[in-house]
């Protein structure tokens, strides 16, 4: 563990070397970012004061879901990097060099290429974060306590969808479109999912559990989810994690090098 | 002329030759339509009226829209930098043909994909959901909108190449392109219509380019435009074209005398 985590900090501070070497690229990265945000934030906004409310919940509480969308969306892109690159090195045959060396193939390929570049946004989030909950009636330390858990949980579910999208790398080399079609399906969890209706309801219940990665912790952080919800939540999120792990050894024994 | 029709069709075969990307970056697109047309539905139940929009109004808004940027947004003069940053553009120095007329034709062949597509999704939308549409039925108007369509079309272009050209002094052209689409998101009316913004912001936000783009070519669609504000709005979107035309050639004459087909 010891090992992983010191060779994490070494890839990671390289990663971030190679990034802030286009300075330019940086500030606009980075301010685009904080545009999209603003302005959609603003949007929430000017709706949600006119309308009163969104699928019964009150404007704070529209603002942090999609705060969580947020953070959720920040932390798996700066966490899991690495899989947008490894189509490329199952196309050139570099994936074979990975399997040679003495760490796990799948810890190097998951975070092998985190970039601080995506977090440079989720500080702000978080002090914006901290406000949207003081602007809250009833707030609890232990519902924060359920929402940190929570989203944790989000994040398994993401490390889940991740590991499946590598999976699928090593079978059929289909990275980039799986991965982005997931993404946008998450994204859809920026506003309240109780706006949708059949059959994308359908695919954010079963498909991809965008309700339990973004509603989930809001509703711990409201003090309105039930503790069988909790552990329904961590259920699902097991299997999905398990289920990963199985079809990515399943996807290794048919790996064939064919590109090397 | 001729010429350029078999750049137009070549772009468009080369579409078709990564079709597997190209859908899912449609269907990436038809995400975040339907991100907000449930938002709007849900916001704006049938029979209310919010920020001077039935939900018909809006409805035709986010989808027509949606429609429209296929025809306006399209392009791939993104390509622009890498040719200029990898040295390609001497092979376009050397031939007896048109740059921007090229990339135009290129734009042209991608715009006639996406639009295909675009009519193909939308149609699947609307056999799911059964949207209540309005329809404009006034000639005048849908000409109209046609003729802001295309001034919104030559904008966007001028825009587009202009964000390229970045490429005769830098290779870090990505950066500004992620946030001038950023603020296109917003400006022009993607995200929302923009007359929902404080009147103070509204009237800023008119005088610059972006509002042409999508926001009024809709707004005329609705017929919520008086004569003046359209004559108003044309002229402010010749202004623009002719200002961004000027700067384009002016641009393009410079980053000439700094090209040095680095990469060749």
């Amino acid at each position: 563990m010891k090992k992983y985590l010191k060779l994490w900090l070494v890839m990671t501070s390289r990663i971030t070397q190679i990034a802030f070497a286009s300075r330019f690229g940086v500030i606009f990265f980075t301010l685009g970012k904080i545009i999209r945000f603003i302005f959609f934030l603003l949007f929430l906004v000017l709706l949600v004061e006119k309308t009163r409310s969104v699928a019964g919940y009150t404007l704070w509480e529209v603002i942090l879901i999609f705060l969580t969308f947020n953070m959720v969306d920040i932390i798996s892109q700066f966490l899991f990097r690495e899989v947008y690159r490894f189509r490329s090195y199952i196309v050139s045959g570099s994936f074979d060099y990975l399997l040679t060396k003495p760490i796990s193939p799948l810890l190097r390929s998951l975070f092998g290429g985190s970039d601080v570049l995506d977090l440079i946004t989720l500080f702000p989030l978080i002090g914006f974060f901290i406000y949207t909950l003081s602007k809250l009636d009833g707030i609890t330390i232990l519902g924060v306590f359920l929402y940190v858990l929570l989203l944790t949980n989000a994040l398994i579910i993401m490390l889940a969808f991740h590991i499946f999208v590598l999976g699928l790398g090593v079978l059929i080399t289909e990275v980039d479109n799986a991965i982005w079609i997931f993404r946008e399906l998450t994204a859809l969890g920026r506003i309240p999912i109780a706006v949708y209706r059949e059959p994308l309801s359908w695919v954010l219940t079963f498909i991809v559990p965008v309700g339990i990665m973004i509603t989930f912790p809001v509703h711990a952080a409201l003090g309105i989810l039930s503790f069988q919800a909790i552990i329904v939540a961590f259920l699902i999120s097991g299997i999905l994690l398990l289920g990963s792990l199985y079809f990515w050894r399943y996807s290794l024994k048919q790996y064939a090098s064919a590109s090397s | 002329m001729k010429l350029y029709w078999q750049v137009a069709k070549n772009m468009w075969d080369q579409a078709i030759a990564y079709r597997l990307s190209f859908v899912i970056f449609r269907l990436r697109n038809l995400f975040w339509i339907l991100t907000m047309y449930f938002l709007w539905v849900y916001a704006l139940p049938h029979g209310k009226v919010l920020f001077g929009y039935n939900q018909s109004q809006i409805l035709t808004y986010i989808l027509g829209g949606a429609f429209l940027s296929s025809l306006i947004m399209a392009t791939r003069s993104q390509d622009i930098a890498t040719e200029i940053n990898e040295g390609n553009l001497s092979n376009f120095l050397l031939r007896p043909i048109g740059f921007l007329r090229y990339y135009f034709a290129r734009d042209l062949g991608d715009k006639a994909m996406n639009i295909f597509f675009s009519i193909f999704e939308l149609t699947i939308v609307f056999l799911i959901l059964r949207p209540n549409l309005f329809l404009q039925t006034s000639p005048v108007l849908l000409l109209l909108t046609l003729v802001f369509s295309l001034s919104g079309t030559l904008l966007f272009f001028f825009f587009s190449v202009l964000l390229g050209f970045i490429g005769f002094w830098s290779t870090e052209t990505w950066g500004p392109r992620f946030i001038f689409y950023q603020l296109l998101n917003f400006l022009a009316g993607t995200l929302f219509p923009l007359d929902i913004i404080p009147k103070p912001l509204y009237t800023v936000v008119s005088y610059l380019p972006f509002p042409y783009l999508l926001y009024f070519p809709m707004k005329v669609y609705l017929g919520q435009l008086s004569t003046i504000e359209m004559v108003k709005g044309m002229a402010i979107s010749c202004i623009w074209i002719v200002v961004l035309y000027a700067v384009t050639q002016f641009v393009w004459k410079r980053g000439l005398r700094v090209y040095t087909a680095q990469g060749r």
